[in-house]
């Protein structure tokens, strides 16, 4: 980020920030929980053997919010999973609109599924259904549907929004993170494989960029034509 | 309304689209042109829908227990075991590797991060020994489809969902295949070995073999769990992939010490990551397979290329070819959510054996893995050893005609792969 920010994209940025840590929280969170409820139930079936009678109820609950509210973290960090072999054959100039196009129809996608989602889940609280075995309104459970198509909905007008300055010459995939080459998951791994194996690398070789997240990453060329898969 | 759905797709796919849109766009477009009464509200239940199964969180559990353990010195352990135990017979350096990635294959379910462990272990001393480098960055890509194959599998799972077939079937007739295919390879690698005069290493003594067992035999826990758990009938999947979770977490943090409390939230968080992307996927089939069911899409794909009242072989070699075509374009998870609907019809009228067509599924996906243009795994190899695409591929060829025959002998014999879940469940 450059130092003379006007005030409204760097509300923006911080704004970006904040939802990235609450959905981060969510995430990690969400698995955690799932996990422990999980082992936890196995073991009172085996041990005390008494299944936990809540335990199916919350995984679901958790896996919808990992999932939806997932959903606008992954698009942040750009790792939804793409066929990006034509893409990557294009001028930079032509990825931008495509990165425009892209981000725009799919942002137009979500609003449409939050809006839906919406109808639904008002019906859902207006017949005031409860879960069976916790009681809680049901309607509450798939409140966050709505919360993570909106918020992946404006991450993609974000998206749209920082790739229009076209001063810029670098491709966003989403408001914080540059287009780069390499398959983000095979760059995770790699990541884990180095702080094991202290693998000898020169600094600035290009596929081995370690980690996702790593916004400043500059345009590398790879000369194999590949696709995030 | 097919074609266009199909045109769409398409369209979508090749300009890069996340994954995702091209069946929710699909699904929208059927909904607001084709089916304008129904309330769109539709697909949104169906999305809930699609991820809820219970059955389903097994896939971040597996892939939580395989985050934790990739932290650590697992596959070196695993690798050093197959090595001092094979090493010394003829192409026994080869051998090793499929005996790893096998291995590695049963402690966590990604091809990418088998071809990261073992690969990035074995490629030096293959090298070293004599090999070719074709040859051996073909045999690591190749042998890491066994991870797919061999239980935990996530494309079992998302299989054994969608199309109601028991998962523990599913990961124990995983194994026949997948021995299958190491006793091809070694045949091939020994047969390689000789040809090429590749020389013999020095025998290990008992004493560093049993050093190595020893060594070893922390991770070695995780088939433990999952195969024997499974196939004795103790744990369901999810269960088995909870207790990984345990067994990895006290593994890495109390006996190798390899991580650290915070690291924790930055793996589960990681671990949330890679959900999503594989959920949403899930949820988007899910609305997608409500939309083919609904108008009955599948039924006038099977009619008109002809395969309607297609014999029972004629099926499995169609689903073969269709997935295994799919596979080398297109990530697998999407493939199998959106072609498995599409053949049930068949597969139901055929009376084919599920379990024997999702084996089947779950091999040509782990081959579409490995071959090019876009197999993941090939990626993956160009990221690690940092070699052109076109030098990685070079050695893929006849590892894929052994996979290739494999499929063949699936077909024909497909007790190769019934006959332990016959011994187990039935």
């Amino acid at each position: 980020m450059s130092t003379q920010e006007t005030s409204p994209t760097n509300l923006l940025t911080r704004l970006d920030h904040l939802i990235d840590r609450a959905e981060g929280w969510i995430l990690g969170w969400g698995v955690i929980i799932m996990a422990t409820n999980t082992i936890a139930n196995v073991f009172g079936r085996y041990v005390f053997s008494q299944s936990i009678y809540f335990t199916e109820e919350l995984n679901e609950f958790l896996i919808i919010i990992i999932t939806f509210m997932g959903l606008g973290y992954v698009t942040r960090k750009g790792r939804h999973i793409r066929m990006s072999a034509f893409y990557d054959l294009l001028p930079n100039r032509s990825k931008k609109l495509l990165m425009i196009v892209i981000a725009a129809v799919t942002a137009v996608a979500m609003f449409i599924l939050a809006w839906y989602a919406f109808e639904y889940v008002e019906k859902m609280a207006r017949r005031g259904r409860v879960t069976p075995a916790l009681q809680v309104p049901l309607y509450m459970t798939y409140l966050w549907v709505i919360v993570g198509f909106a918020l992946t909905g404006v991450q993609y007008v974000l998206t749209v929004v920082k790739n229009l300055d076209l001063s810029d010459d670098d491709v966003y995939i989403s408001y914080s993170t540059v287009d780069q080459y390499e398959d983000p998951e095979i760059s995770e791994v790699m990541h884990l494989y180095q702080q094991d194996h202290d693998l000898e690398q020169p600094p600035q070789d290009a596929s081995l960029s370690p980690n996702p997240n790593d916004t400043n990453n500059n345009h590398n060329s790879n000369n194999t034509g590949e696709i995030r898969s | 309304m097919t074609l266009m759905m199909i045109a769409v797709m398409f369209l979508l796919l090749a300009l890069g689209f996340p994954m995702m849109m091209p069946l929710l766009a699909a699904t929208l477009l059927a909904f607001f042109v084709f089916m304008p009464d129904l309330n769109l509200q539709l697909v949104v239940q169906q999305m809930i829908g699609g991820v809820k199964p219970a059955a389903l969180i097994a896939i971040p559990m597996f892939i939580l227990a395989a985050d934790i353990i990739t932290r650590g010195h697992s596959a070196d352990r695993l690798v050093d075991l197959v090595m001092r135990f094979m090493g010394h017979i003829r192409g026994g350096m080869a051998v090793s590797v499929t005996a790893a990635c096998a291995l590695f294959g049963a402690v966590c379910g990604s091809t990418q991060a088998t071809v990261v462990a073992v690969g990035g272990a074995m490629r030096p001393r293959m090298l070293k020994a004599g090999y070719n480098d074709s040859f051996t960055m073909g045999l690591i890509i190749n042998a890491a489809d066994l991870a797919y194959l061999i239980p935990p599998s996530i494309g079992m799972i998302i299989y054994g969902v969608i199309s109601g077939t028991s998962i523990s079937e599913l990961f124990i007739a995983g194994l026949g295949p997948g021995f299958l295919i190491i006793g091809l390879f070694t045949v091939y690698c020994i047969y390689y070995a000789k040809k090429h005069n590749i020389p013999v290493e020095p025998r290990a003594s008992w004493k560093e073999r049993f050093d190595s067992l020893r060594r070893a035999l922390w991770p070695l826990g995780f088939p433990t769990i999952i195969v024997g758990g499974i196939y004795g009938g103790v744990f369901s999947p999810t269960e088995a992939a909870a207790i990984c979770v345990m067994y990895a977490l006290v593994l890495e943090a109390f006996v190798f010490k390899s991580i650290t409390y915070s690291d924790v939230m930055d793996i589960a968080k990681s671990t949330g990551a890679i959900t999503s992307v594989v959920f949403i996927l899930i949820a988007a089939g899910a609305a997608f397979s409500w939309v083919l069911s609904y108008a009955q899409i599948p039924q006038q794909i099977i009619a008109s290329v002809g395969l309607e009242g297609a014999s029972p072989l004629m099926t499995l070699v169609a689903i073969n070819i269709a997935f295994f075509v799919g596979c080398m374009f297109v990530d697998s998870i999407v493939v199998i959510l959106i072609l498995v609907p599409i053949f049930a019809p068949l597969v139901k009228a055929a009376g084919l054996d599920p379990v024997l067509v999702g084996v089947l599924i779950t091999l040509q996906v782990a081959i579409g893995a490995a071959t090019p243009p876009f197999g993941c795994n090939i990626f993956t190899a160009v990221a690690v050893f940092r070699r052109p695409f076109m030098d990685v591929i070079r050695g893929v060829p006849p590892f894929l005609v052994v996979l290739l025959f494999a499929t063949v002998l699936l077909v024909i014999f497909p007790q190769i792969s019934l006959f332990l879940r016959d011994i187990a469940f039935r």
